[in-house]
């Protein structure tokens, strides 16, 4: 296999607030290999996003990346200087954010925000990059890009603007693309051309793209490898087709179980995880998930379990799966 | 059993929405701009003051056929519509309109440049304050809380002593504490922008600190210096007439509008006119600069439709 092109290794990201230290990134490891679809999936505030910021290395104050290392191309991202990074960024790894109303500089003109990180990596002209945009926007199917590229902002739809966002992210052709809830503010449909539109270019471009989103659905059709967050932390890792068939881990077995299915009996209750997440300033000792969890054992209470393998192909961080307990069908 | 939605829909082969022209922010507030009448009077009045500085050298020699300067000792305290003294003339018997054109040149000039030199300054200071936050936040605009405590009126006497007063040092010292308030007005503006998340993504896209403060933050707080800019520039005319009345501005013998007011309270129950011109000619522009500052703020501040 070769070298990944990408490796996070025990990422701990932390916000240092007047309450206490958030632990929101708890020592992350993964990789991610030329044109993979890696999905990280988990409920709101588990840690996907920020391990997507600390990538970029984008932690908002009063956030810092407080251990661990982002190899890229075999280089640490951690410890490059502001400079360098900003090298790094829409350059080689590029990413596009969850709410596209509000992800476009509103006084500017679509074509020139798409054609913008060509002028700034690549030393482009306006109007050469302008040229390239009008390309670009035509391939992530903008209609009429010529006329449209003059337009602003508040002249596209959720959808189209969302177009024109993937389209900024691969004018410089980057080597990673992360997509944060890409289509969590879009309705339904509009989400299936997005998603269809990032399975293309993953396959035209062949980079490769890590996908946040608490769907699993999108995750589903979308990635090869998913990753599950809990906490902070990775619970449960493997190819998508495994995870979902026989999942290893209890909260991806209860986040599969509360999907509402089309055939079920109408009449039946959902069957959401009892609880909510955990504070992540005081994590309760032993699993994070514990609490919650329909099959724990003594031991979880007090002992925190690592990512071990668990059958042939997945990773789980559980105690029970990991002493060889088969869950039930989700 | 419900049948599975057509997700396989790649591209929308949408022609309906073509032919549309884009119009931007800046188009749209300039039409709102254009449609408000006095908003377009008071502009037009500020222009005419404008011109009339400009070409006051011009104007002199075709109109007043005379100098600023040139003193008249048998034709003193001419009474105005005199021939050839049309406003009529001073206890020098140099011409009033003349003197008035010239002093345009002083009032217009000063508030130009003040008012840019005060938006420069405040936009940058404002800028950098707001984008970075913290410590630097935090000494420039405690910088500023300084300046603005201190009574401007003190602040000006004292530095008009110390500099010699001209057209380019009074607009520097009317500035200097001019550009306290726009760096607060665009600090506010910029910490509501910044944290918008097209700041994020033009820093996930590799955009430097410079880039995203001149490029993407600046445009969006343009309005905000816009508006100050045009109120201001009636505040810079009164503040620059009340120095030279008080003797610490323009001094003679060029002409200001405000130290012709001065010259001439001896005269009020004698001459009249020479309080009323310089008088009128200051009222009727700082009139029209806040009635045409607030067509502009209509006009350009989102908040207020």
């Amino acid at each position: 296999m070769p070298a990944p092109l990408l490796e996070v290794r025990d990422l701990k990201t932390q916000f240092f607030t007047p309450e206490g230290v958030v632990k929101a990134v708890d020592g992350v490891s993964f990789e991610l290999h030329a044109g993979e679809t890696l999905g990280i999936v988990g409920e709101s505030g588990c840690g996907k996003s920020v391990t997507a910021l600390s990538i970029m290395r984008l932690i908002p104050r009063p956030g810092r990346i407080v251990g661990g290392s982002v190899l890229f191309e075999g280089r640490d991202l951690v410890g490059l200087s502001a400079a360098e990074m900003q090298e790094v960024r829409g350059e080689s790894i590029a990413m596009i954010f969850q709410d596209p109303m509000t992800s476009l500089n509103p006084v500017f003109r679509v074509g020139w925000q798409v054609g913008e990180p060509l002028v700034i990596h690549q030393a482009k002209d306006n109007a050469s990059a302008g040229v390239e945009a009008t390309r670009m926007l035509a391939k992530v199917g903008i209609p009429n890009p010529q006329q449209r590229a003059r337009d602003f902002p508040h002249h596209f739809s959720g959808g189209m603007r969302q177009r024109a966002m993937i389209a900024m992210g691969l004018t410089t052709t980057p080597a990673v693309l992360i997509a944060d809830e890409p289509t969590t503010a879009l309705d339904v449909t509009i989400q299936a051309q997005i998603l269809d539109l990032l399975r293309h270019v993953n396959r035209e471009f062949g980079m490769a793209t890590i996908l946040i989103t608490h769907n699993l659905g999108v995750v589903a059709g979308m990635c090869e490898r998913v990753m599950v967050m809990y906490a902070g932390r990775i619970v449960e890792s493997g190819p998508t087709a495994d995870v979902f068939a026989h999942p290893k881990h209890p909260y991806t077995w209860s986040l599969l179980r509360s999907i509402p299915r089309l055939d079920a009996d109408r009449r039946e209750p959902l069957k959401p995880i009892e609880g909510s997440p955990p504070d992540l300033i005081d994590p309760p000792a032993g699993c994070s998930f514990h609490p919650r969890c329909a099959f724990r054992v003594d031991r979880c209470s007090h002992d925190d379990p690592r990512l071990q393998p668990v059958g042939d192909t997945q990773q789980a961080a559980c105690w029970v799966t990991q002493a060889g307990t088969e869950l039930p069908r989700a | 059993m419900i049948s599975p939605l057509p997700i396989e829909a790649p591209v929308p082969p949408s022609t309906a929405i073509v032919a549309r022209t884009s119009r931007g922010y800046w188009r749209e507030a300039g039409g709102r701009l254009r449609r408000n009448r006095i908003g377009i009077v008071s502009g037009g009045v500020l222009l005419f003051f404008v011109v009339v500085a400009l070409a006051a050298p011009l104007l002199a020699a075709l109109i007043t056929h005379t100098d600023y300067r040139s003193i008249d000792l048998i034709n003193t305290f001419a009474r105005p519509l005199t021939p050839s003294h049309i406003l009529g003339t001073d206890e020098l018997g140099r011409d009033e309109l003349t003197r008035l054109l010239f002093g345009a040149q002083v009032s217009m000039g000063i508030g130009f440049l003040a008012v840019v030199v005060a938006l420069t300054i405040g936009a940058c200071v404002g800028l950098v304050a707001g984008f970075y936050g913290g410590l630097i936040d935090g000494l420039l605009m405690r910088f500023v809380d300084m300046i603005l405590a201190t009574p401007a009126i003190f602040l000006f006497i004292l530095m008009s002593i110390l500099f010699k007063p001209n057209t380019i040092t009074l607009s520097l010292i009317i500035a200097s504490v001019g550009w306290g308030s726009i760096a607060r007005l665009v600090r506010g503006e910029v910490l509501s922008v910044r944290t918008r998340d097209f700041m994020v993504a033009a820093r996930a896209f590799g955009a430097s600190d410079a880039r995203l403060i001149f490029r993407h933050l600046l445009p969006n707080v343009l309005h905000v210096m816009i508006v100050f800019g045009s109120l201001y520039l009636g505040q810079v005319v009164l503040i620059e007439a009340a120095l030279d009345f008080l003797g610490l501005g323009i001094s003679p013998p060029t002409p200001s509008w405000g130290n012709m007011l001065t010259n001439s309270e001896t005269y009020f129950f004698h001459s009249s006119w020479l309080v009323i011109w310089p008088g009128v000619t200051i009222f009727l522009t700082v009139l029209a600069a806040n009635l045409f500052g607030n067509a502009v703020r209509d006009a350009f501040d989102p908040r207020l439709r």
